[in-house]
């Protein structure tokens, strides 16, 4: 049996008083440090895991997320079920691609912008943060299945990886470590290069349609209350109105939502906004995938809202009645969050 | 040695931005060090696994008493704290525990009986109290890839889906109990960041480290179900967030007292 190594708690430590001094030190900067480029249009990021991205960080993070070595099969990677073509996402209402080929209960989330969700992580935001998430689907019997310690001798018998934990951490291998450089690559994964974006800069290739700006300006009007901002979410968590009864408590709440997580009847069939970025690659829908394409996800928002008690406010009981034209510019508007450099950019492919 | 200079390093550091610190008054004194010991007890006897107590009208057994215990400071005549560093402990007393499934696909925790800590290099002075907390502070517990102390997701007291908050769990105590003729399992549990709970105890007299080798607290477990109604409520988690809250109180108010000093 192994337990936790203690070789890195000096860093730990440092790091710890340095943040409890409530200010910014400006702390020796690496060579490899990463800067990591908030896009104009964007606000600034927020997080705070004691976990600095560096290039070597995020290359080794990368290494993790495409290999199969991460499954308990070893068939599996992070990337079987985030797919860079698909924004990080995998076309599927609920995937059976786990170890246990079991069909999941949830369906996969696109990785996009990661960097901004600082609210929670999952449909229901059990998990605080990037390296906490990681565990999750890591150990999970239906997911990946992987003994962490097997995992951790497997990684010590490539010495590419040995090396690279060492350059990176100064440390050996360890799951903390894993996940650390998992969280560290994700955070890369910024998709912000859409028409709309260059439409918000003003940049080259930033014109939109009328149809589109009409779309844009009902997205406005009807979805950014929670489609949110530029990040389009607003990182929270609300009922849609897509189912009314909660009180199936079935697999510890799986179907009430964020109440699972808070145990707030006010939080019973809320779920985490999904980014609009990228919305025409990550169909199916919804937190179990239940809409197949964006006309019924728009058909929904229209006319289709199930009234219960803890609906989101911004919702009209009887559904925003948007007309065919409406949903047309609405269809042709969210297109325009599709970031060709972002499910194409090499950075975020398999280095293999 | 790079390490123990970074730990230096970071010890001056924390004194420097801390406005109440005199750090000229305190001056680590070689071998100032002393046993924390968390006496688990029922009432006036010694808690023990698979044994019946009788508490008020019913009768408990246990299987299992596990509990973090961290941040502990010591605080001295003047105020100054020390906080002792990585201070992340578990405590326990627990059979095999079969942890298959959580992290690793075939695991055995096992059994263990874990009452003291040892703490060294404290610095010189008169202590009058002690403070530390059940359960894990926000920032470690938000964050399972921080490491410090004996943090760990890999003893069954972090769980990756407890209650689907990857989070750790403060405090766990199992067994049965019975009343007539009516029983009950019982797991009560408690977490989340809303149940850390500080004590702060304070000891009978000025203790000084470099004498004082041993420092008893007492832990009683008639206290920590005090109120806590495990036949009707066997299962105490986030599930049950009132009793969770009145669980995680009792280690934070009234379990917890101040035993004895050894020289």
């Amino acid at each position: 049996m192994k337990f936790l190594k203690k070789n890195l708690l000096y860093t730990v430590g440092l790091s710890l008083v340095l943040t409890a001094c409530g200010k910014e030190e400006s702390v020796d900067p690496e060579p490899l440090n990463f800067q990591f480029v908030v896009p104009d249009n964007f606000p600034q990021p927020v997080w705070d895991t004691e976990n600095p991205m560096t290039r070597n960080g995020i290359e080794l993070g990368r290494m993790l997320f495409y290999d199969v070595r991460l499954s308990g099969n070893n068939k599996i990677s992070c990337a079987s079920c985030h797919d860079q073509k698909l924004a990080f996402s995998d076309g599927k209402a609920l995937s059976s691609n786990g170890v246990s080929g079991t069909v999941l209960h949830r369906h996969t989330p696109a990785l996009i912008n990661l960097a901004w969700a600082n609210n929670g992580l999952f449909w229901d935001g059990g998990s605080t943060n990037l390296e906490s998430q990681a565990f999750g689907p890591l150990t999970a019997a239906d997911e990946m299945q992987q003994d962490l310690f097997e995992l951790v001798d497997e990684l010590n018998n490539v010495p590419e990886y040995v090396k690279q934990f060492d350059l990176v951490f100064e440390d050996k291998i360890s799951s903390q470590n894993i996940v650390k450089a998992l969280a560290q690559f994700q955070r890369t994964l910024v998709s912000s290069n859409s028409r709309y974006d260059k439409f918000r800069r003003n940049e080259p290739g930033g014109d939109l349609s009328p149809t589109e700006l009409h779309g844009l300006e009902l997205v406005r009007q009807k979805c950014q209350s929670c489609h949110a901002g530029e990040l389009f979410t607003d990182n929270s968590f609300h009922n849609n109105g897509i189912d009314a009864d909660f009180d199936n408590d079935q697999y510890e709440g799986l179907f009430q939502g964020r109440f699972r997580v808070s145990y707030n009847p006010a939080d019973l069939g809320s779920f985490k906004t999904p980014t609009l970025r990228n919305v025409a690659l990550t169909a199916p829908y919804m937190h179990d995938g239940r809409f197949t394409n964006l006309e019924d996800v728009i058909d929904h928002y229209s006319q289709k809202i199930l009234v219960s008690p803890t609906l989101d406010k911004q919702i009209p009981n009887n559904g925003f009645q948007f007309s065919v034209v409406e949903k047309e510019a609405i269809m042709a508007f969210l297109k325009t969050l599709t970031d060709e450099e972002f499910v194409t950019n090499s950075e975020f492919s398999s280095p293999r | 040695m790079k390490r123990i200079l970074i730990f230096a390093f970071a010890t001056f550091l924390f004194s420097s931005c801390d406005d109440n610190d005199d750090t000229t008054d305190v001056q680590p004194v070689e071998n100032a060090k002393t046993t924390i010991t968390f006496d688990a007890r029922v009432g006036n006897a010694d808690f023990a696994l698979n044994k019946d107590f009788t508490i008020g009208s019913r009768t408990y057994n246990f299987s299992k008493l596990r509990y973090w215990v961290s941040n502990v400071t010591l605080i001295d005549a003047k105020g100054t704290e020390y906080l002792i560093p990585d201070s992340y402990y578990l405590m326990e007393e627990v059979g095999d525990l079969n942890l298959s499934g959580t992290i690793s696909d075939s695991l055995t925790y096992p059994a263990r009986k874990r009452e003291s800590i040892d703490v060294e290099d404290i610095p010189a002075g008169e202590y009058k109290s002690i403070k530390f907390s059940i359960g894990i502070d926000a920032k470690h517990n938000d964050n399972l890839s921080l490491q410090a102390g004996e943090l760990s997701i890999a003893n069954g007291m972090s769980n990756i889906a407890w209650m689907w908050h990857t989070s750790y769990i403060f405090s766990s105590v199992a067994g049965s109990v019975k009343e007539g003729t009516t029983s009950a399992s019982f797991l009560a549990e408690t977490g989340l960041n809303a149940n850390y709970k500080t004590v702060s105890i304070d000891f009978a007299a000025p203790v000084n480290f470099s004498t004082a080798k041993g420092l008893v607290l007492n832990l009683d477990i008639t206290k920590v179900i005090d109120g806590i109604d495990l036949i009707k409520t066997p299962k105490v988690n986030a599930a049950q967030a009132a009793v969770m809250s009145a669980l995680a109180t009792n280690y934070g108010t009234k379990a917890l007292t101040f035993g004895s000093l050894s020289n």
